[in-house]
């Protein structure tokens, strides 16, 4: 697939709901990315905003990553 | 890391703590169990931490309009420039960050998606919140995103 070159600077094309409503399903999201489900499926819009927002996209990888933590504990 | 400064990331730690149980104990009547408690907890004290986190990582940092940002990049660019190979796409888009922002979103644009300055941060800088900056970020991109596809139309590239 030919890759979008403005994808980087522009963002993806697709449906994003934004910072704060993404974050009512943060925890919806980390949960089911930690039991292995298909996430870009059941979240499509927030897998969205995820790929266009830095500053989400670290909280989500920090957030599952002190779950494991705690789930490793 | 300087004591001083493990002392102060420590600092923050701690009144992030603070404010996130206050965060969770106004929200707990929400609470719908749609995941674990500890998840939805968590959720709230890593918001906290990384929000101060950043802002305090940024904190000797300016951010303003600079109409150099484009020479400067050519030295240091963000993967998201590098990866934007097509000479008259980033004509194209240049021309389009001048004429088809205000200056309020040129600004937003130019920091979080050139400079890479964290959205809680500008949130801060610009007495707003993270989502009315992200929306603005939305905005231009898609500004952006139609000008550059007129442009390339124009010249019969698309």
């Amino acid at each position: 697939m030919k890759r979008d070159p403005l994808e980087g600077l522009l963002g993806h094309t697709g449906r994003d709901p934004g910072c704060e409503a993404a974050f009512e399903h943060f925890h919806r999201y980390c949960d089911a990315a930690l039991r292995g489900e298909d996430v870009e499926q059941e979240f499509p819009e927030f897998v969205n905003h995820l790929r266009n927002c830095p500053g989400c996209r670290e909280d989500a990888e920090g957030l599952l990553a002190a779950l494991r933590e705690i789930e490793s504990d | 890391m300087p004591e001083r400064g493990r002392e102060e990331v420590d600092d923050l730690c701690h009144q992030a703590a603070s404010d996130a149980a206050m965060a969770i104990l106004r929200k707990l009547p929400e609470f719908r169990g749609e995941s674990r408690f500890t998840t939805w907890a968590c959720k709230f004290a890593l918001f906290e931490i990384s929000t101060r986190l950043r802002r305090h990582a940024w904190r000797h940092r300016r951010i303003e309009l600079d109409e150099q940002v484009w020479d400067r990049l050519a030295d240091s660019a963000p993967p998201a420039l590098t990866r934007l190979e097509h000479t008259e796409t980033l004509q194209s888009l240049q021309r389009a960050i001048r004429d088809d922002l205000t200056d309020r979103q040129r600004l937003i644009f130019q920091a979080a998606v050139l400079d890479e300055v964290p959205i809680d941060v500008l949130a801060e800088r610009l007495d707003s919140t993270r989502g009315a900056i992200y929306k603005i970020l939305h905005d231009s991109r898609a500004r952006l995103r139609r000008a550059v596809e007129r442009s390339e139309g124009k010249e019969g590239r698309v």
